[in-house]
């Protein structure tokens, strides 16, 4: 029963990493020796260096608004225990459905003043132009801003989901020795949901990592090479099939690939989120 | 006491205040994270209802007319003799049969985990819980290599197959057993003499009506809108699916792209939105009828149900 699934998994996730790891050792004109060499090459590459500061610039932006609008506004909507939570909810959903090139589709005229609802804000802010926005020192915060929109309504809903496994006994016994509903929410219901926090922070950090679709479609058509190699990914991207360097693009898929393995780890074995999927089997 | 009365009725007039505010504050953080949220996408329902020179005059939120629904349609089918219905119909078939196999064998491999004796049950639970972390973007490089190998590039089967290995689906698969079905039951149905195919399509299945919806949730939503991974397994126009194909008509218009010859295509904002529209809709229907579903699965490694 098992077999129909061990099939995929041996096809599409251990041999393809097996051959990517060989395919790393390849010699290429760049690099006629092969072997680790093209780990080297990848690191040496002039590239490689500022896509690791604009992807390091980006989760710095992005993993830290997540948490914070994400814990807060979870607990908002969970402190206001009305019947009116639902529709709010349903509308924190609407953006997850905006992402890849939708999201650059939409971005694209949300941040165009002639276009945009957000007109008002926009020129507020000294913006009278879409390529103000769109310009290479500020890009980090555009694909911040997409990748925002596109996760936090629903980490939103799942977070306030988990505060509603919290034990009314404890929210009972919070009330009569006389926590307001803030202090409830800060010093008892927070640390109770901390460890979905964290586990929402490993995995976002992963998928942040490995950021392609935006600056790829938005640099190859929109505009022409804005943001060219501007993430890891785009460089492992190029390097295949622009650089007919499979060798070191493999090298450097591989290199991403092994630090989302050691977050995949942290999660299984330095949190306690999946202790009761692991427990059962000891 | 005249001045005790004065000090208390402050004190409850400011502790009013403040809860007034208090509540104020926090209802206008909710509300207003909702209307950033609902914005782009009613922006996005409304476009191709506009001309492109209605798109600029009018309201960004007015409504043109049910007529510009049509236009934008009939511009969209210029674009290379009606591809856009060649990338819709892939995109549905593609992701029908990933959803299929993706869940079947999410189903499948679950239940063994859960209800059988299987060997290596735990460091094929480990491989499977990391391979789910790490997101499917990773692989997409190591899959190039694997199914050129195998001589499936530029075949729809190189997305489908890829497409359908699912560890998050046997995750949920593995919990939902393991939790929501009373060990008993398994055990009685062998003692009965079932085998495990019988105990699995006797107790298992019929009890699994709720999973199989979040199995199929996740699969659709993840690959109905994937980009990366078909954008790199197929090149040929009549193999792309939805999502890259809007990215092709991207580089194809004036709209997105001043460098376009501004007259030479019929793609403007308001045929390049109904695009973009037909990659979300399905995605915001989905999410919005089971929302109930995605807090169930996403954490179901660690909330009872």
């Amino acid at each position: 029963m098992f077999t129909p699934y061990a099939v995929l998994l041996v096809l599409f996730a251990i041999v393809p990493i097996g051959l990517a790891f060989s395919t790393s050792l390849k010699p290429s004109l760049a690099n006629p020796e092969g072997g680790f060499a093209n780990y080297l090459f990848v690191i040496n590459d002039f590239r490689f260096w500022p896509a690791v500061i604009n992807i390091s610039t980006f989760l710095a932006i992005y993993l830290p608004s997540m948490v914070i609008v994400v814990a807060s506004l979870s607990l908002l909507l969970d402190a206001i225990k009305s019947r009116w939570s639902v529709p709010l909810r349903l509308a924190y959903l609407v953006p997850a459905s905006i992402t890849g090139a939708v999201a650059i589709l939409v971005w694209y005229f949300m941040l165009e003043p002639k276009f945009s609802p957000f007109k008002g804000i926009l020129l507020e802010l000294g913006l009278t132009s879409g390529s103000q926005i769109f310009a290479q020192t500020k890009l980090v915060w555009v694909f911040a801003l997409m990748a925002f929109f596109t996760g936090a309504g629903n980490w939103i809903v799942i977070q306030y989901g988990s505060l509603q496994s919290i034990s009314e006994d404890i929210l009972e016994a919070a009330k009569i020795d006389g926590a307001n509903v803030f202090q409830t929410a800060l010093q008892i219901k927070l640390p109770l949901i901390r460890k979905y926090l964290i586990y929402m922070t490993i995995l976002t950090f992963a998928a942040g990592l490995q950021i392609f679709v935006e600056p790829y479609l938005l640099s190859s058509s929109v505009y022409p090479n804005i943001a060219r190699d501007w993430s890891l990914n785009q460089l492992s991207y190029s390097l295949a099939f622009s650089g007919a360097n499979l060798g070191a693009a493999t090298a450097l898929s591989l290199m991403l690939l092994l630090v989302c393995v050691i977050a995949a780890l942290l999660v299984i074995f330095r949190t306690d989120f999946f202790d009761e999927a692991r427990m059962k089997e000891d | 006491m005249p001045s005790r009365t004065y000090v208390s009725v402050s004190d409850r007039i400011q502790r009013a205040v403040r809860s007034v505010a208090g509540k104020l504050l926090l209802w206008t953080s909710l509300i207003v994270f909702a209307v950033f949220s609902v914005v782009p996408m009613l922006w996005l329902i409304l476009a191709p209802s506009k001309t492109q020179t209605e798109l600029i005059d009018l309201d960004p939120l007015a409504f043109g007319s049910f007529a510009g629904y049509v236009n934008s349609w009939n511009n969209l089918m210029v674009f290379q003799d009606g591809r856009i219905i060649t990338w819709v119909f892939n995109s549905i078939w593609y992701t029908t049969i990933i959803v299929i196999i993706a869940c079947g064998s999410a189903l499948l491999a679950g239940y063994a985990l859960a209800a059988t004796r299987l060997p290596f049950r735990k460091p094929l639970l480990i491989v499977t819980l990391v391979a789910m972390i790490v997101p499917p973007v990773a692989f997409v490089l190591p899959l190039f290599v694997q199914i050129s190998s195998l001589g499936l590039y530029n075949s729809p089967w190189a997305i489908i197959l890829t497409g359908s290995f699912y560890p998050f689906g046997v995750f949920l698969a593995y919990i939902y057993f393991s939790t929501t079905i009373p060990h008993e039951l398994y055990d009685a149905a062998r003692i009965d003499g079932a085998g495990e195919w019988g105990t699995f399509f006797r107790i298992a299945m019929p009890l699994s009506t709720g999973l199989l919806g979040m199995l199929g949730f996740f699969a659709f939503t993840a690959n109905w809108v994937n980009f990366f991974l078909p954008y790199v397994m197929v090149n040929t126009g009549e193999l792309l699916t939805l999502p890259v194909g809007l990215g092709i008509l991207f580089s194809s218009t004036p709209a997105l792209n001043p460098g376009v010859g501004a007259n030479s295509s019929p793609i403007r904002g308001p045929e390049i939105a109904l695009a973009g529209l037909m990659v979300a809709i399905p995605i915001l229907l989905v999410f919005l009828a089971s929302a109930r579903l995605i807090v169930r699965g996403v954490l179901s490694g660690s909330v009872k149900s």
